[in-house]
């Protein structure tokens, strides 16, 4: 039988989708969020954490990256 | 705030020669130099209507003289606003009434004061071409010529020296003939890639121009349009101005002779032959290389 | 799901594409709009047009397709489909049944107008009011309307000194520039943000479009500003016009534009006015799209910053509004009087970017105003800084989301193909993997693929 998830479908690099997987295990959003690992560059996961995704994504890349000028 | 766009000019050199027109109003009362400067007015306008960028430079080309009639020394410029500045009464763009009314001025002032003297009637059309070409310098512009009297042979020289230095600076001459064909302005169009054409109806005039020389090159490539016309590359003698098929070239400076002369009266290279009718002279078929 | 939206600007003809036949064949009844229609017109309808002027029978729509070589085709049914959307020509039945094209009359006769005379004139005369005591010279006129448009610029950034009326407060508001919460001042949106990076005419036209949206609200005669707006972009700089014989709503908006700086009026009660230089490029800005238009920046203003690979800003300037923009995507290190020295950081990118200002935008404000040694080198920026800035606004990017249905665990391949194909004839096909057999489709088509998929079922 046709199974059928409503979410959404996440298109990135492959590093990226690494560090998804990784908050997915460890639960780092507080639940299993990946409804369904596609591909190398495409996951599809629950529509509600698409917010705090973002913002740990955005975490680590400020935790990435470092000031190229000095003042 | 500057426009970007590139200017592009387009000038008319219209023959205003008055014996041709006299005679003209005599044969064909329906289509006058008045007729004709009309459909000037409508191709200049036209031309200037379509985009802000498009300038217009118009030429009279009389005997002996030619006259700027747009833009004329007496134009203060678009920009200055004077008060006396005619303002368009009748629903015409304003800078088009301020333009027509400057040529209308212009031309009745040529006409009225220019006189004919005597032993030359010819157009002066390689000089008012050589105006046009310094008017349109280093911007892009193409020339217009509307044609009514004969060729000139007289000024072949001077025509083809035009004709080369337009195509040069890449300017088109186009050609709109009112008569008899136009030998030069046939090499003219086809050496700088304008377009020539002899009118079947003079009174259609300005639907001539709207549809064939309005448009420019880059809406020429888009369009058909009609084919190009054989072209007469005859050339004229240095000596007598004769047009001839074959004849005699300096072999210093490319001179053409219709007689063979011991000494080219143009660069005085001595030619170290024996008497002519003995040897086979240099002759040679003339084939005019572009 | 992107974060911040675009500022659409729409050029002149997908504006009046948008208006109803009526309102159409009104505004072409002045010869200055028909003129500025036909002006942004491809160059190949404008021939067509030219050709069809000062003809008073239908074409045979043949014959027109024979106007245009064989490889040119697709410039012919462009310009065929632009034409007829704007109602500029009709198909017509000729006699012997054939089908013929013919010029919107009211188009033919306005457009022959503008170009021939023979009409009324497009307002009444300003030299009826004789010589005025207090002409303006051109220069005056452009200091008068760069300082106005400043005004309002301004005004959107916050500056202190600026005040606007209370009207075209309003109208920023309205035209989603600026937002207000009850009771506080107005301050700028991303979209705002965005206009303040593009150049005078592109701003001009944006806002006007805009002003137009909210005329109808205000009481105002759509046809009879665009009208007049059009007669303005086609008057003579430095000349005086005069306001005898406009409608009172006509007069007010005649207010508005002297506010914003297109036209010059002494005093509010003057007889006479002057169009700015703003109002005649106006339709300059029309063509221009949004972010990657001309060159054009603010009048006088040579170029003014030196961007250094230390991504470092040296801004030569005391203009308050310039400075404000540079702000918007850099952080302020030293402010003297004659310049400024402003850092670009990943946060200041960033922040920009959380505004909705893309990274080409940043790029295209840096290297329209770079200064004239910077113009010097090739590339006018150095392409590190470039390319960081690109690379900063990419960050934001790593992930994309689409919102979906996901289909798996078919029985069989066919099963699969029959459903997927069903949904990418629906258009809603986002994502698919044949071997695995799973695709993704979206919320819109989900209902749609469903029914599809349990019709298919009971017929099996």
């Amino acid at each position: 039988m046709v199974n059928v998830h409503k979410g959404v479908l996440v298109e990135c690099d492959p590093a990226m989708k690494q560090f998804l997987l990784y908050l997915d295990e460890k639960m780092a959003l507080g639940k299993k969020f990946i409804l369904k690992d596609l591909d190398d560059t495409h996951l599809f996961i629950l529509a509600e954490v698409v917010q705090t995704l973002q913002e740990r994504v955005g975490e680590l890349m400020d935790a990435n990256s470092f000031p190229i000028t000095q003042k | 705030f500057s426009p970007e766009d590139e200017i592009n000019l387009l000038v008319i050199v219209v023959d205003v020669n008055p014996i041709w027109w006299g005679q003209q109003a005599q044969r064909e009362p329906e289509f006058t130099l008045s007729k004709c400067l009309d459909a000037v007015l409508v191709i200049g306008n036209s031309h200037m209507a379509m985009s802000r960028s498009n300038k217009l430079a118009v030429i009279a080309s009389h005997c002996q003289d030619s006259h700027f009639l747009y833009p004329s020394k007496r134009w203060r410029g678009g920009d200055s606003g004077e008060d006396d500045a005619p303002s368009s009464g009748d629903g015409k763009y304003e800078l088009l009434s301020v333009a027509n009314k400057l040529i209308a001025d212009e031309i009745r002032n040529v006409m009225t004061k220019t006189e004919v003297s005597g032993n030359s009637s010819d157009t002066l059309l390689a000089g008012s071409l050589a105006k046009a070409l310094c008017f349109g310098q280093e911007i892009k512009s193409r020339i217009l010529v509307i044609k009514a009297a004969e060729d000139c042979a007289l000024q072949y020289m001077n025509f083809m020296n035009v004709i080369f230095a337009a195509q040069k600076q890449n300017i088109l001459i186009d050609a709109c003939v009112l008569d008899s064909d136009s030998g030069l302005l046939q090499q003219a169009c086809d050496i700088t890639g304008g377009l020539y054409l002899k009118i079947p109806q003079k009174v259609a005039l300005a639907q001539y121009l709207l549809w064939v020389f309005l448009p420019d090159s880059e809406q020429r490539s888009q369009l058909v349009l009609p084919p190009p016309a054989h072209v007469d590359y005859r050339a004229a003698c240095f000596c007598h101005r004769n047009l001839i098929e074959i004849g005699y070239v300096c072999s210093v400076c490319l001179s053409i002779f219709c007689n063979f002369s011991p000494i080219c009266t143009t660069c005085e290279a001595a030619f170290k032959i024996e008497l002519p009718q003995m040897v086979k002279p240099k002759k040679k078929k003339l084939k005019q290389s572009t | 799901m992107k974060l911040h939206v675009q500022l659409q600007c729409k050029n002149l003809h997908q504006y009046l594409r948008e208006l109803s036949p009526e309102i159409l064949d009104r505004l072409y009844n002045h010869p200055a709009t028909c003129l500025a229609v036909y002006r942004e017109l491809p160059s190949l309808a404008k021939s067509f047009v030219m050709r069809m002027l000062f003809l008073d029978q239908p074409l045979p729509q043949a014959a027109v397709a024979l106007w245009v070589n064989k490889d040119c085709q697709r410039d012919h049914d462009e310009c065929v489909s632009v034409l007829a959307g704007l109602r500029l020509w009709h198909s017509q039945q000729l006699q012997g049944g054939l089908l013929g094209y013919i010029l919107n009359p009211i188009f033919k006769d306005n457009l022959r107008i503008t170009l021939l005379g023979g009409g009324r004139a497009w307002a009444d005369e300003g030299s009826t009011l004789g010589p005025d005591r207090h002409a303006r010279d051109i220069e005056s006129l452009d200091r008068y309307a760069t300082e106005r448009w400043e005004v309002i610029l301004h005004f959107m950034v916050g500056s202190a000194c600026a005040a606007v009326s209370q009207d075209l407060a309003q109208l920023l508001i309205q035209a989603g520039l600026m937002k207000s919460e009850a009771g506080e001042a107005p301050y700028i949106t991303s979209s705002g943000f965005q206009f303040l990076l593009l150049d005078t005419a592109s701003q001009l036209w944006y806002f006007t479009l805009q002003y137009i949206k909210t005329a109808q609200s205000r009481g105002m005669d759509l046809v009879e500003i665009l009208s007049f707006l059009f007669q303005l972009s086609f008057s003579t700089l430095g000349r005086d016009y005069s306001v005898e014989g406009m409608s009172d709503s006509l007069l007010s908006f005649l207010q508005h534009l002297r506010e914003f700086g297109l036209v010059f009026q002494r005093k509010r009660k003057s007889r006479r006015y002057y169009p700015t230089r703003l109002a005649i490029t106006l339709a300059a800005g029309i063509t221009s799209s949004s972010s990657c238009s001309s060159l054009a920046s603010t009048p006088g203003d040579a170029g003014f910053i030196v961007v250094e690979t230390n991504y470092r800003i040296y801004a030569y300037t005391n203009s308050e509004l310039q400075i404000a923009l540079v702000a918007l995507f850099s952080e302020m290190l030293y402010h003297f009087t004659n310049v400024v020295v402003a850092q670009i950081t990943r946060e200041s990118v960033q922040q920009a970017i959380a505004n909705g200002i893309t990274a080409q935008q940043i790029i295209h404000f840096l290297r329209t105003r770079a200064h004239p040694i910077m113009l010097k080198q090739t590339p006018v920026l150095p392409p590190t800084i470039t390319d960081q800035i690109r690379l900063w606004e990419l960050e934001r990017d790593r992930l994309q989301f689409t919102e979906g249905v996901l289909y798996n665990q078919f029985l069989s391949q066919a099963d699969f193909e029959v459903l997927r194909d069903r949904a990418q004839g629906l258009g809603c096909l986002v994502w698919q993997d044949v071997a695995h057999r799973v695709m993704v489709v979206t919320p819109q088509g989900h209902s749609e693929v469903k029914r599809f998929w349990k019709r298919q079922k009971s017929q099996m």
